[in-house]
């Protein structure tokens, strides 16, 4: 979704800079999710569906109360059930809603090719732009959380616009609406750190969860979605999310040195086979001489 | 298949007899991978770099070269298959191409009166062949990797990202011998060109670049003993 | 609920049990969130199941379905052995203190005194207090004057019988019956009761609970427990305490208002019997008087009965209640038999009933035992469903297993009428917290879609045509109801609304200010009310909803200067806009609050009125010295911890019975396992399962957060979110079948059987129950043969409610949904 009046920090596939980096005018924007107060109602899912308009999807039952898998080019909000046991054997149900983690350092960007399929606006909301998706899938293998989507009729990249076209209207994202609980919260990042370590604490101190803490991780600079956990050092029993989360190293890689190694390698290559033309020149073909065999 | 043979001389064309170094369905096979290479490459520089991007406006903008980089893809990799079907056995290293490459040096000074004769490919262009073949079945794989990336279940992500590694590493390393390649073909090696557009070469040619091909197509042994 | 979902947000510490607030309550479960978070209260979760209500508990036990009154009773004797008892509020406020007769003994063998084995009934006379002097022994009910001991030592006093029935309550006991082990439910007595440590008044705790407590065949007992455990901790009247029941509809509260109930009139008077002749035999019956320690007082506002009757027989009748015919009192139906949700059923299927009327609700969905009622359709002349989707009743005949020859053998005549939905019709739902809330209209009826209240008032004015035509034996109940609406044919409902609330018919005298007011005008409040025929009421505890201000169920006020939740000005909450009922027991005896953090209402010594932040529910002006009791609706005006009388069918006290299907014997008293008051019914559909016969597993119902009842399978979306029916098993019991995730499990019980596909899970644990290993399986009861899902094929097809038993609780007659025996095996 185009949202051109919200400025632009980063801008995938693009040559020089984008206009808005370096500037710091907006608050970064944040969806606070504790996940010890979800109830895993759904209703997110919900608001998440009608606000942008997505229809049925039919879905199989899959021993779990999780509506599917994963999310979905058309299911951009997920809660992801998982039962876990504790180390005294009691239960929990921890429930987590998934979506894009609008990470301040986007692995998806980074690894798209497409001028201007991927912004970053300087609020901090990660954005598709479908008008300029080239469908590639590189963001796929870029995102750390897995989150991009491709749908098979349109060829484009979809994911979680964190409601960019409500925000840039100064309303709390579909999903924050709807929740009825009140684990869901919209921000400042400033404000929401400030809520989430706070929640954190009394976790801590009252609840009994001594490792309770604020998921905001710093692989990916931060994100623009954090998650208060009752086990912040097992993010990964939420439902696979990682424990440090990173772009991973191979997009690094590739879109970093070797993109230098790779232009050097070409560019070199070309001067080389010049400079050879210039200094030795085409080869002849021996002239015919009487007799048919080498001197 | 491999067996070239003499031609009737062309009527007024060429002085002397011509020399058939390349079938029809060679050159066909040739420029369909070549061609499609040449699509591969220029979409795929479009997706390498921000600063290439525009190549991708020359065929169509970006989504359009995105959709049809995968097809023709798969387009080159075929063709390659058929070059293996056609060439393997021409493209076995022989015991004249280790002696050949061990005098290398000659060849790039265009000293090639220094080096010791070879048959109809020299050990170069069957490294470049090799380095083709095995580049083709690399980047056929990842590509599909990257072409399905979503069916890749996340659990096993490593090979989504093996397959952006492998199919950027191939492509690099194939691009490196398609410089060479194209350089080759057109400035340095004069009539090459020529033969891979009309399949024929001058004998004065083939006795200068193949003369183990040459003698054995003309059945003039001469030049072995 | 005493208290109301904003209130929830006050708590310090939540007993959940019986309910899964989390998913059937998510908007309500909001202030048990905040409480956790702004005031560190604890949240206790007691279930068959690890609920999503659990994942946010502070503690969770797995009990077993049906024990609740063991684990309750367990709770009860653990705070009276540690003390952890608000004693001024158990004295003062409670009948703690009051003596109960001689010869009223306790169930140690499970039967109270006076049980009669051939009638299954209860001769309660003994169930009494000890009337205080010798002349009041021999007049039935309630001794006007009661023997009190204050010191609670007296062995017969209520505290001390009390002691006695629950010291069998051991935590040994609990763990043999409820399957909960000891240093666990130890550790939910302790928490829960730690609110009332040494005495202290200050902190307040909360139980919620919904039909996991009620459709039992003892539920209305299990609530009496939790209210007799709030009553003994003080925890009744107060900002965050309170028993909760949190209603499954957005509007069965207001259902049970207006008299939905075979059993009561709107308001909850008391239906008339064969036995009252006449108005006066009607209220003198009706009419409880107070019955109290001589030098206390009582308000006892039941003694207003004969207001509210006559008020509503002239909202019924208008002008042709008169008080020469006593108010058109004969023209009331007097109901001389139970005729309940599933006598109904059973009526039918005996083929006495004709007919029936469905309108917002799917009889054969809703069971117990859908077989029965389907059988019971096929045999009835005419059925007439009001419904927004075509519904498994309305197409009962269509059920599976019914083959197309067999159809043709149905004669029963089927009326499908298109209603409108909720959103497509205006007027007003009462919530669980007593809030009566306007709505309006969002969007028209869609296509033929009718109101419902215009299809009854069609049907009513043709009948009505009918019987000024063609007479018949007693056309008058018919032909003189007031139908004083603008358009008869359309009723609206802000008249009816209005009509509900109650108008001055003749000049009425302000009770405070004895200000005269004429007749016209709309009344203010139920205070107003009279028995001369000059005021009409269609409802009295809805009197002061529409008055002369307008209609203030439309308020949207979100003012809420205490800060406690009370919000005056939003909507109104029935009775006379109080949000906390029996608020007076918020404050000490002297009248100042318990808590001085959250002050409700309190005693104003200078105005010499009871005044606070809250409507006080008492007596404005009755000085604390006076000892009035606050619980005004009891003839005591205590809150009762002890239940005399005709009060419960079962016993003054809950006892723990297991339920009609039970794998085991009851622990406290094996020759008499069952709520002995409890009948089965006796046509061939009924059948009750034993685990002789191999039904060994306890099955229990219940919604999920991701549907509505048997709507929602009509809307993508939900059926998108829950696309199948499933039946939730442990580990351990699938491991045991060889059942894997997702596969095909049946389901039977001795009704029928349930196909559904297997979700194991480790949030159910095998149990032990008294030695023997015991377990649960849990069934969602939303699917059924009718809605989007079904159609496409893939679904099980069958009702769950196939699978439940015809069995009901023996005061309110609900049946016994949660905890029945089945049989699990691999489809």
């Amino acid at each position: 979704m185009s949202q051109a009046t919200l400025n632009i920090r980063r801008i995938s596939g693009h040559a020089g800079s984008a206009p808005g980096a370096g500037v710091e005018r907006e608050e970064q924007v944040c969806k606070l999710v504790d996940t010890t107060t979800c109830i895993g109602c759904k209703a997110c899912e919900v608001a998440c569906l009608e606000w942008n308009g997505y229809s049925f999807r039919e879905t199989v039952f899959q021993n779990s109360y999780q509506t599917m898998p994963e999310t979905a080019w058309n299911y951009w909000n997920l809660i992801k059930f998982n039962e876990h046991e504790r180390e005294d054997g009691s239960m929990m149900l921890l429930m987590r809603k998934d979506q894009c983690m609008h990470c301040a350092e986007p692995g998806c960007l980074a690894a798209c090719p497409a001028d201007g399929a991927i912004v970053q606006y300087i609020n901090g909301i990660v954005d598709f732009q479908q008008d300029h998706c080239i469908g590639c899938g590189y963001c796929v293998s870029g995102c750390p959380f897995n989150i991009p989507k491709f749908n098979q009729h349109t060829e484009k990249m979809f994911k979680c616009t964190l409601c960019s076209d409500r925000v840039n209207e100064g309303l709390e994202p579909a999903c924050i609406k709807s929740c009825p609980t009140g684990c869901l919260h919209f921000g400042t990042k400033e404000d929401m750190k400030e809520l989430a370590e706070a929640r954190a604490r009394q976790l801590r101190e009252h609840s009994g969860f001594d490792k309770a803490g604020v998921y905001d991780p710093a692989g990916v600079g931060g994100t623009g979605v954090i998650y208060v956990l009752h086990d912040v050092t097992n993010p990964e029993a939420y439902g696979g999310l990682p424990s440090n989360p990173r772009i991973p190293w191979v997009v690094k890689f590739w879109k970093g040195p070797l993109k230098w190694i790779g232009n050097l390698a070409m560019i070199g290559g070309v001067i080389g086979v010049t400079l050879h033309y210039l200094r030795f020149g085409p080869k002849q073909v021996e002239p015919e001489r009487d007799g048919n065999s080498r001197p | 298949m491999s067996t070239s043979q003499v031609m009737p001389p062309r009527p007024t064309a060429y002085r002397r007899p011509a020399i058939l170094r390349y079938t029809l369905s060679e050159r066909v096979h040739h420029w369909i991978a070549g061609l499609t290479y040449v699509y591969c490459l220029v979409t795929g520089l479009a997706f390498w770099s921000p600063y290439l991007f525009w190549l991708a406006a020359l065929v169509g903008g970006g989504a359009v070269a995105r959709f049809w980089h995968p097809w023709l893809g798969l387009v080159f990799t075929a063709s390659v298959f058929w070059m293996y079907k056609m060439w393997r056995r021409d493209m076995l290293t022989t015991d004249a191409d280790r002696a050949w490459s061990k005098s290398i040096q000659y060849y790039i000074r265009n000293e090639d009166q220094n080096l010791p004769p070879i048959g109809r490919f020299n050990y170069g262009q069957k490294l470049y062949f090799w380095l083709i073949f095995y580049g083709a079945i690399l980047l056929l794989l990842s590509g599909i990797g990257l072409w399905f990336v979503e069916s890749i279940p996340w659990s096993l992500r490593w090979l989504r990202y093996l397959a952006v590694a492998v199919h950027v590493g191939a492509a690099l390393i194939t691009i490196g011998g398609f410089i060479i390649h194209v350089y080759m073909g057109t400035a340095m090696v004069r009539g090459g060109f020529t033969s891979i557009i009309r399949g024929e070469v001058s004998p004065e040619w083939a006795k200068t670049h193949h003369r183990l091909w040459y003698d054995k197509v003309t059945g003039d042994a001469s030049g072995r003993k | 609920m005493t208290n109301g979902y904003v209130d929830i947000k006050n708590t310090d510490m939540m007993l959940i049990m019986g309910g899964n607030p989390a998913e059937n309550h998510p908007c309500g479960f909001k202030w048990a969130i905040e409480a956790k978070r702004n005031r560190n209260a604890k949240m206790i979760v007691v279930d068959p199941r690890f609920t999503r209500t659990a994942a946010t508990a502070d503690l969770f036990l797995q009990i077993r379905a049906g024990a609740d009154i063991a684990f309750l009773g367990g709770v009860i004797r653990y705070a009276i052995e540690n003390n952890r008892i608000a004693q001024d509020y158990l004295a003062n406020y409670t009948n703690a203190a009051f003596i109960v007769k001689e010869g009223f003994k306790l169930p140690d063998d499970g039967l109270y005194s006076g049980f009669d084995a051939a009638s299954q009934t209860y001769d309660k006379s003994t169930w009494n207090y000890e009337a205080a002097g010798p002349a009041g022994e021999a007049k039935p009910g309630l001794p006007p004057n009661v023997n009190s001991d204050m010191t609670l030592q007296h062995p017969r006093c209520v505290f001390q019988l009390l002691k006695t029935q629950y010291s069998r309550y051991t935590p040994e006991m609990v763990e043999r019956i409820t399957g909960i082990p000891k240093d666990q439910f130890l550790k939910a007595a302790e928490l829960y009761t730690s609110i009332r440590k040494d005495g202290d008044m200050k902190k307040v705790a909360t139980i919620m609970y919904a039909v996991g407590w009620t459709q039992h065949t003892f539920g209305t007992q299990i609530i009496r427990t939790a209210a007799m455990l709030q009553l003994l901790l003080g925890n009744v009247g107060r900002a965050g305490g309170g028993v909760n029941a949190l209603r499954g509809h957005s509007n069965i509260q207001g259902a049970t208002d207006m008299g939905g109930v075979f059993d009561i009139w709107p308001g909850y008077l008391k239906v008339p019997a064969p036995a009252d002749t006449s108005l006066k035999a009607y209220t003198d019956r009706t009419t409880p008087t107070a019955s109290k320690p001589a030098e206390w007082d009582s308000f006892n506002y039941w003694s207003n009965t004969p207001r509210f009757a006559v008020s509503y027989l002239k909202a019924m009748y208008g002008d042709a209640a008169t008080k020469e015919n006593d108010f058109a009192f004969d023209y009331m139906p007097k109901v001389d038999r139970n005729y309940s949700w599933t006598q109904l059923w059973d009526q039918m299927y005996r083929g006495s009933v004709k007919g029936l009327f469905a309108f917002g609700m799917n009889g054969v969905a809703i069971g117990p035992d859908s077989q029965k009622n389907i059988e019971a359709l096929k045999k009835a002349d005419w059925l007439v469903v009001g419904e927004i989707y075509p519904d498994e009743t309305s197409e009962f005949w269509n059920s599976p297993g019914i083959t197309k020859e067999e159809m043709k053998s149905i004669n029963t005549t089927v009326y499908r009428l298109a209603c409108a939905g909720f959103a497509e019709k205006d007027g007003s739902m009462t919530n669980s917290a007593r809030w009566l809330q306007w709505k309006n209209a969002a969007v028209p009826p869609p296509g033929q879609a009718r109101l419902d209240q215009d299809i009854v008032a069609q049907v009513f004015l043709k009948v009505r045509e009918l019987y000024a035509k063609e007479g018949g034996k007693f056309p008058d109940p018919i032909t003189h109801v007031t139908w004083a609406y603008s358009d008869p044919q359309h009723p609206s409902l802000g008249e009816v609304a209005k009509e509900i609330n109650g108008k001055a018919l003749g000049d009425v005298t302000d009770p405070k200010t004895q200000q005269v007011t004429k007749a016209g005008p709309q009344l203010p409040g139920f205070a107003w009310l009279r028995d001369d025929g000059t005021t009409s009421c269609g409802n009295w505890i809805y009197c002061g909803s529409w008055t002369e201000a307008g209609n203030l169920l439309a308020r949207r006020g979100t003012e809420d200067p205490s800060g406690l939740g009370v919000y005056p000005n939003w909507a109104w909450s029935w009775p006379a806009n109080r949000r906390v009922l029996y608020n007076r027991a918020s404050c000490d005896p002297a009248g100042q609050p318990w808590d001085p953090t959250r002050k409700q209402i309190w005693w104003n010594e200078k105005t010499q009125l009871w005044t606070g932040v809250d409507v006080p529910d008492f007596k404005p002006d009755s000085h604390p010295k006076d000892h009035m009791g606050p619980f005004i609706m009891t003839p005591e005006g205590i809150g009762r911890i002890f239940a005399p009388l005709a009060a419960f069918a079962d016993g003054p006290f809950p006892e723990h019975y297991e339920p009609f299907e039970s794998p085991v014997q009851n622990a406290l008293h094996p020759a008499q396992s069952k709520n002995p008051v409890v009948k089965k019914l006796t046509t061939p559909a009924d059948k009750y399962g034993t685990t002789a016969e191999g039904f060994n597993v306890i099955c229990t119902t219940y919604r999920l957060t991701e549907h509505y009842h048997y709507w929602t399978k009509n809307n993508p979306v939900n059926v998108q979110l829950i696309p199948e029916p499933f039946v939730e098993m442990p580990v351990e019991l699938a491991d045991e079948l060889g059942i894997r995730g997702g596969e095909l499990v049946k389901i039977t019980s001795a009704r029928s059987y349930y196909i559904a596909k297997a979700f194991v899970t480790k949030r159910i644990k095998p149990m032990n129950i008294d030695g023997k290993k015991v377990y649960q399986v849990g069934l969602p009861i939303h699917q059924g043969f009718r809605g989007i899902q079904e159609d496409a094929g893939r679904n099980a097809r069958t009702l769950a409610n196939r699978l439940s038993p015809t069995v009901v609780d023996p005061n309110a007659y609900t049946p016994e949904f949660k905890g029945f025996l089945v049989k699990v095996e691999k489809a």
